[in-house]
């Protein structure tokens, strides 16, 4: 989603570098008075982290693979105005260090990336956190929604740039940009619910937003006591049931909305429809080659539009979306008791691990899977339950 | 993935007129040149042959093996042919159109492909001549001297000298997953990835922490001492007169 130099008119070079100056400006003042002389090493190291964390792929289907963009991760554990920041830093170093992303399109892909996917999606977080439950599974239901929406939100702000530039047409932009980042976000919700959910169990005084629910364990600053896991059962109480089904049935309607409104837009240029709908089997046949042999474009996930109309994807996969927002932060949470807590916390009610990423996605997971996932999970879950999380820094290799 | 850091540190330290440039020249040249370039409208073809010639001269300039530099301008592909690669086969009215072995191309979208394609990859090949003839602390210090503010030059610094460190770190524990037998080829698999993320952002942070500390017990107050001294000499002045009186050149000759 780096949008290379020459794909925006000089206009719009100008009008996003603006508005990402003028957020970044308030940023490093917000993230200043909240972080002290403590903000250089964080957020350096937190960039690190995103740098390298955006460089490991993860699987998205037979054998392609897709990365993190990382905002709303970082929105989360670090606040949103150090977020803007880490990101910032992040695509600078991205466009001047390995020439990703244009200069004159640094202010856009900084909007895009950092404000609209950082900033703007913990918004949405904030507030479906409000709505949901104070609870394990309400929190990281939140999470996985943001982040599924901080991809396509980015994704339709950079389609909004390219169509004012006379780039691309608005609704084609639109249709073939927030399509395959639907596809996409799934991936990055699943990533970053799963890292969240990790750091929730082992050091929730780390998560900057942390619910006030969990935060038990985390009020002592930075203190590396043990986790305290968070009980989820007791916690869900019927008032939180309620909150629950509000949200899901505020959350899906706006997001169906949404959906539904894109379909007028993309209408614009009916020819143009039925062409990419007849090209798109080219362009996505030419695009897989050339993925193997860049380094860090695999990103981009090929051939997924196919011929079904934007209302009908928009839909299905809201609906998807959400039956696997909340079975993710439903399993995830229940299976925690198993993945990272100490020894000392309440094991959960026996959840198989690797049964929950599976069901949570909708497919059904084969249950050969399970026995695979297993051993390395708990292996993985131990490694960052302990109390010195530099003690196991050498004996991963 | 670790230990090949090769799209970061695969910098030809060389010794040519152009690594001798100052850092801010370089950097000055490099966003002239690329808002030059996306302000010429696409219809100049001569005024993008101009741009082309002057990068490639420079490029010579610099004695970077020319295959490198194009495989490594290759980073915008996916990107052309993701977005930009099926404009040509709309059709805009009245912009006429030609047939080529059965399928009908719009003028119009031929244009605005050609237009991004070469916009592009002026900008990204002036890119990578700068990234390949500087190094990494001169750049920092070039942004310094740019006045860009210091928080986002300390940060960026920050995450070059960490990030080498957490990409081997997940390089390690990649390793070690794939010796337990992960293979991940669905996204049900990516939940490991997950943890694995969640394992280094761990480390990161006790890493941060401790580093942190030592700073502080170091006298640090906020801000890092420059090490490389900035030097702006004749050679910059000429080369950054030359190119900026020949970008406006073509400029106004093609407004004319």
């Amino acid at each position: 989603m780096h949008l290379p130099d020459g794909f925006l008119d000089g206009t719009t070079a100008l009008a996003t570098a603006g508005g990402s100056a003028a957020v970044l400006t308030y940023a490093v003042h917000r993230a200043n008075r909240e972080l002290g002389d403590r903000l250089v090493p964080l957020l350096g190291v937190t960039a690190a982290f995103v740098f390298a964390a955006q460089m490991v792929n993860f699987p998205v289907a037979g054998g392609t693979s897709g990365h993190l963009l990382g905002a709303l991760l970082a929105a989360v554990l670090m606040g949103p105005w150090a977020a803007v920041v880490v990101m910032t830093a992040v695509l600078g170093l991205q466009a001047i260090a390995m020439a990703d992303g244009g200069i004159t399109a640094f202010g856009a892909n900084v909007l895009n990336m950092g404000v609209v996917g950082g900033v703007l999606a913990y918004a949405v977080f904030a507030g479906a956190r409000r709505l949901l439950p104070d609870s394990r599974s309400g929190f990281l239901s939140a999470v996985a929604f943001a982040a599924w929406l901080s991809v396509v939100l980015s994704a339709g702000a950079a389609a909004l740039e390219l169509a004012w530039s006379g780039t691309v047409p608005l609704g084609i932009g639109l249709r073939a940009m927030t399509s395959v980042h639907m596809i996409i976000g799934i991936g990055e919700a699943l990533i970053t619910t799963t890292v969240v959910g990790a750091v929730l169990a082992t050091r929730p005084d780390l998560i900057a937003s942390i619910p006030p629910g969990l935060a038990a364990a985390g009020d002592a600053g930075a203190s590396q006591a043990p986790p305290q896991g968070p009980a989820d059962g007791p916690r869900a109480s019927r008032r939180g049931r309620a909150r629950l089904g509000g949200f899901v049935a505020a959350a899906l309607a706006v997001s169906l909305a949404v959906a539904v409104l894109l379909a007028p837009l993309a209408s614009q240029e009916p020819d143009g429809l039925e062409r990419v709908a007849q090209d798109q089997g080219f362009v996505s046949a030419a695009k897989e080659p050339v993925l193997n042999f860049t380094p860090f474009s695999d990103y981009e996930l090929p051939g997924i539009e196919g011929d079904l109309g934007l209302i009908l994807v928009g839909v299905a996969g809201t609906l998807a979306l959400f039956a696997g927002a909340l079975g993710l932060g439903r399993l995830l949470s229940r299976g925690h008791g198993q993945t990272a807590t100490d020894e000392g916390a309440a094991p959960g009610p026996g959840a198989k691990p690797g049964a929950g990423p599976g069901a949570a996605a909708g497919a059904g997971p084969a249950a050969g899977r399970v026995p695979g996932h297993g051993p390395g999970h708990g292996v993985l879950g131990h490694r960052h339950s302990g109390h010195d999380h530099s003690s196991a820094q050498r004996d991963a290799g | 993935m670790a230990g090949t850091h090769h799209f970061l540190t695969d910098v030809r330290y060389g010794t040519s007129p152009i690594h001798a440039l100052d850092p801010r020249t370089k950097l000055l040249s490099v966003l002239a040149l690329a808002a030059f370039a996306v302000s010429t409208p696409p219809t100049a073809v001569w005024a993008f042959a101009v741009y082309l010639g002057a990068v490639f001269f420079v490029l010579g300039l610099a004695r970077l093996p020319l295959g490198y530099v194009l495989r490594r301008a290759l980073i915008i592909l996916p990107f052309i042919l993701a977005v930009a690669v099926f404009l040509p086969f709309f059709d805009r009215a009245g912009s006429g159109s030609y047939e080529v072995g059965g399928v009908e191309l719009s003028h119009y979208g031929l244009l605005i492909l050609w237009n991004v394609a070469v916009k592009a990859l002026i900008s990204v090949v002036a890119a990578i001549i700068l990234i390949s003839t500087t190094s990494f602390p001169e750049l920092i210090r070039g942004l310094e001297g740019l006045h860009v503010p210091r928080v986002f030059t300390l940060v960026a610094g920050f995450m070059y000298r960490y990030g080498f460190l957490f990409l081997e770190e997940a390089g390690r524990m990649r390793r070690a997953m794939t010796s337990r037998n992960y293979s991940g080829r669905w996204f049900w698999d990516a939940r490991l990835m997950g943890h694995l993320l969640a394992s280094l952002f761990l480390r990161s942070y006790a890493r941060a922490e401790r580093v942190y500390v030592a700073m502080v017990s170091r006298g640090f107050e906020g801000t890092m001492p420059g090490a490389v001294p900035l030097d702006f000499r004749k050679a910059d002045y000429a080369f950054l007169g030359a190119l900026l009186g020949l970008l406006a050149a073509v400029r106004v000759a093609v407004a004319a």
